[in-house]
């Protein structure tokens, strides 16, 4: 008995040769993206495909800042649903707050590295940040509330709610058991404790949520209240930024929890229930997302100023037509994903049984044309010929359809796959809409006419942002791997 | 204090673009960096077609989008009207590029030895300048102006800083008039000050009908274009420049 | 005490915020002119998120702060 005691919860300390397999892999992803910036920070961000807007033609803004929106829109899942699950007592989502916690602090670091990624002068821009940022600059809300405040009080929330559980680990002989004393500092688990642990995280989850309101609009403010940006002046910015970041936070925790209940084998307390919640969720969200887009679009194409029309129809039907449409078939794909566990019963059972092989098989198959075209895309493979290339890239189409098609079945049967396939989705959908509001408004929105412009990622971004990913996920398997991604007491307590 | 401002007569201007040729010259500014642009445009069809030609320095606007933005101070608007840029403090974010609807901003996207139309430090380079390096840096561009001392005359080239049009600062605050005012030789372009009666500018601006571009963004741009209209959605450039660095 | 403290600690925050945010921190309006380009108080900044720090702070410092009796 005492072996099996001892073991701590989560599989916590225990590295088999396939963690440290991925970890190499990771290890050498980031090593990649530190090279990468490496060459960008001695030559410049010359290195990048950044250029300046107007006779360059360029785009002065383009992969980095899309992610740092991207980054800092996953960091929502986190911090809103345990302020959710605290203020509303969703019992049963309980599981999820700590991987959620995680996920949002985790993609706070992330952005704040991105954004340093971005600037010119990064040694500067720590100094010159906390000593002159005036407060009239959208971006004064980016630095001090989202990345500071945000992050900080992530950090407390995580910090806070592990406390319980660090002391009840602390209490088993391991190499880790003066870093669960650091973190309970103290903590005993006495009755006065634990009110007073609940009177904090209810206060801490009233002080988040306007913080989060606040946050995500500042970044939406950073685009939102540039007048002299068709595409990007409008008043939906702000709004349509919180209801993104809902989408793609809380997709990617989706995503982390299937992964999570594949590899802890904890079916009972990842449950059915909570996927299927929070796919409802997801789906009310993306919903919500899909009628601003409309509403957004119809406008500026409509009645919009003949600039506006401009970078309406590029994205309708121009330059970013692909990426538009990819982004916007992905979100109502991840909706008829999300609505398969609405089916009714005698729909479902007629629904022919496959197996997900052949439609894992095609989508690989899809990923080889898809690559293919993004490394003609980025200038890296130039062989292809026009045609050929836009031939690959229906192929890549066709064949993904294809396995979606296939998948389905499947995943009318499995609530959980369903979850995280739609959660893969509106990410892929996010990343894309992130760039779209970015990239376009830059190369197709100047107000004099300089003509139009371009923007092609070069390798070395590419690869940072591979080398961020793989940090992210580096950093988040590690946490996993000296902290219980779930709460622990409750399941101690039952043994007890 | 003066009010500093710059008279556009498009009437007079040929497109020699002289202006962007003594920009380069008196600030050193980097490969394809145009801190004053000449577009040509051309409207109509064929055979009825007009074409002009219109000067785009920086607009040292009075609500200026670029100065609102910044998030440290570094782009500002001096008392006497010139919108500047202390590269000093530049964090390099291009926040003010993006919200310049002019598209005057330029970043030094390479670092300083590269970032000329001759890499000074290529081999080929060297063999035939014997590794001597040209005295391309004007000491004028690296002092300090202003009341509040602050570098803004656009020297160094500092890699990763932002960078535009100064109204070529530094020899203003000697009294003399900007490089491209005083080059353009068929006098399109004027400056001085607007608190001035007798000056130039304040004599035309009473005179003549004057527009300043995109003046519905309620940027208030000190640059006042007379003897032409603004460019329209029928007005295309003859040649798009797409110079990229 | 406990709650004393912190809610000391999330008025002064909140305080220091404003404070920072308003007065400390370059003045609002249109950048007419170089004040406008400079905090009023050095690293006025630094100080709101110091404000912004402190709010949540508090809630460590509740929860952290030694039990009398217990000692």
């Amino acid at each position: 008995m005492a072996t099996r005691v001892e073991q701590l919860p989560y599989g916590i300390g225990r590295f088999s040769t396939r963690l440290y397999l991925l970890l190499a892999v990771l290890l050498v992803l980031v090593g990649w993206g530190i090279f990468a910036y490496s060459r960008e920070f001695v030559e410049g961000l010359a290195m990048t495909g950044l250029r300046n807007i107007g006779t360059m033609g360029g785009a002065t803004w383009g992969l980095y800042v899309s992610f740092v929106i991207y980054f800092v829109g996953v960091s929502f899942a986190g911090i809103t649903m345990a302020a959710l699950i605290r203020l509303f007592r969703l019992d049963h989502l309980r599981p999820l707050s700590r991987m959620a916690e995680a996920l949002t602090v985790i993609a706070l670091v992330l952005a704040a590295f991105t954004i340093l990624l971005d600037l010119g002068q990064p040694l500067r821009g720590v100094i010159n940040l906390f000593r002159y940022a005036r407060p009239q600059s959208p971006f004064f809300g980016t630095f001090t509330l989202v990345i500071s405040g945000y992050l900080f009080a992530s950090l407390i929330y995580l910090y806070l709610d592990g406390r319980r559980d660090a002391a009840l680990l602390a209490r088993q002989p391991g190499p880790l058991r003066g870093f669960y004393r650091l973190w309970a500092a103290g903590y005993r688990d006495t009755p006065a404790e634990r009110t007073r642990h609940e009177r904090v995280s209810f206060w801490l989850a009233i002080a988040i949520v306007p913080l989060l309101v606040t946050a995500h609009s500042t970044l939406g403010f950073v685009f939102g209240i540039q007048s002299g940006r068709p595409g990007w002046f409008s008043t939906l910015q702000a709004p349509g930024f919180v209801v993104m970041a809902g989408v793609s936070g809380i997709g990617l925790l989706l995503v982390i929890a299937a992964v999570m209940r594949v590899v802890l084998a904890e079916r009972e307390q990842l449950h059915e229930g909570i996927f299927r919640w929070l796919g409802t969720l997801l789906l009310l969200l993306i919903l919500a997302y899909l009628y601003f887009m409309v509403v957004e679009v119809l406008t500026t194409t409509y009645a919009g100023h003949h600039h506006e029309v401009r970078i309406s129809l590029s994205l309708l039907t121009g330059q970013f037509a692909w990426l538009f449409w990819g982004a916007v078939a992905a979100l109502v794909l991840a909706v008829i994903v999300l609505l398969l566990p609405y089916l009714p019963p005698g729909l479902r059972a007629r629904v022919p049984a496959t197996r997900p092989r052949w439609a894992l098989v095609f989508g690989a198959a899809a990923l080889v044309p898809a690559s293919l075209v993004a490394l003609q895309g980025l200038n890296l493979l130039t062989v292809l010929s026009a045609g050929a290339r836009s031939l690959l890239a229906w192929l890549a189409v066709a064949l993904a359809l294809l396995c979606f098609l296939l998948l389905l079945p499947h995943l009318s049967r499995n609530v959980v796959a369903a979850a995280a396939t739609a959660g893969i989705l509106v990410n892929v959908a996010a990343i894309g809409k992130r760039l779209l509001i970015v990239v376009p408004s830059q190369t197709h929105g100047t107000l004099l006419p300089y003509g139009d412009g371009t923007y092609t990622p070069t390798w070395v971004e590419v690869s940072i942002v591979i080398g961020l990913f793989a940090l992210g996920t580096l950093l988040y398997t590690l946490f996993f791997k000296v902290f219980p991604i779930m709460e622990v007491h409750a399941a101690e307590e039952g043994a007890q | 204090m003066a009010r500093y401002a710059m008279v556009i007569d498009l009437d007079r201007c040929t497109g020699c673009r002289a202006c962007m040729q003594a920009c380069k010259v008196e600030n050193n500014t980097p490969m394809a960096n145009f801190w004053m642009y000449v577009f040509r445009f051309e409207e109509g069809e064929y055979p009825n077609t007009h074409v002009w030609f219109m000067p785009r320095p920086c607009m040292h606007c009075d609500n200026a989008p670029c100065a609102k933005v910044c998030p440290v101070g570094a782009r500002y608007k001096r008392v006497d009207g010139l919108v500047a840029t202390d590269w000093d403090r530049c964090i390099g974010c291009r926040y003010c590029e993006v919200a310049c609807p002019y598209g005057v901003n330029y970043f030094n996207w390479k670092k300083p030895s590269k970032n000329y139309y001759l890499d000074w430090q290529d081999e080929d380079v060297v063999q035939v300048t014997g590794g001597a390096v040209p005295p391309y840096r004007n000491p004028d561009l690296d002092a300090p102006y202003g009341e509040e001392h602050r570098r803004t005359a656009g020297g160094g080239r500092l890699k990763g800083v932002i960078e535009k049009c100064t109204f070529c600062v530094h020899r203003v605050e000697r009294g003399l008039k900007p490089a491209c005012v005083e080059n353009c030789p068929l006098f399109a372009l004027h400056f001085g000050d607007l608190d001035d009666p007798n000056s130039t500018v304040a004599q035309l601006l009473r005179r003549k009908p004057s527009f300043r571009l995109l003046e519905e963004l309620g940027t208030e741009p000190r640059v006042y274009y007379i003897g032409g209209h603004p460019p329209s959605t029928e007005s295309r450039q003859i040649e798009e420049v797409k110079a990229r660095v | 005490m406990r709650a004393t403290l912190a809610i000391l600690m999330v008025i002064v925050g909140f305080a220091l915020q404003a404070v920072s945010y308003f007065f400390l921190a370059a003045p609002w309006g249109i950048p007419s002119s170089p004040v406008y380009s400079n905090p009023r108080v050095p690293f006025a900044p630094a100080l709101f998120i110091l404000g912004v720090m402190l709010v949540f702070l508090a809630a460590v410092v509740y929860e952290l702060l030694p039990d009398r009796q217990a000692q």
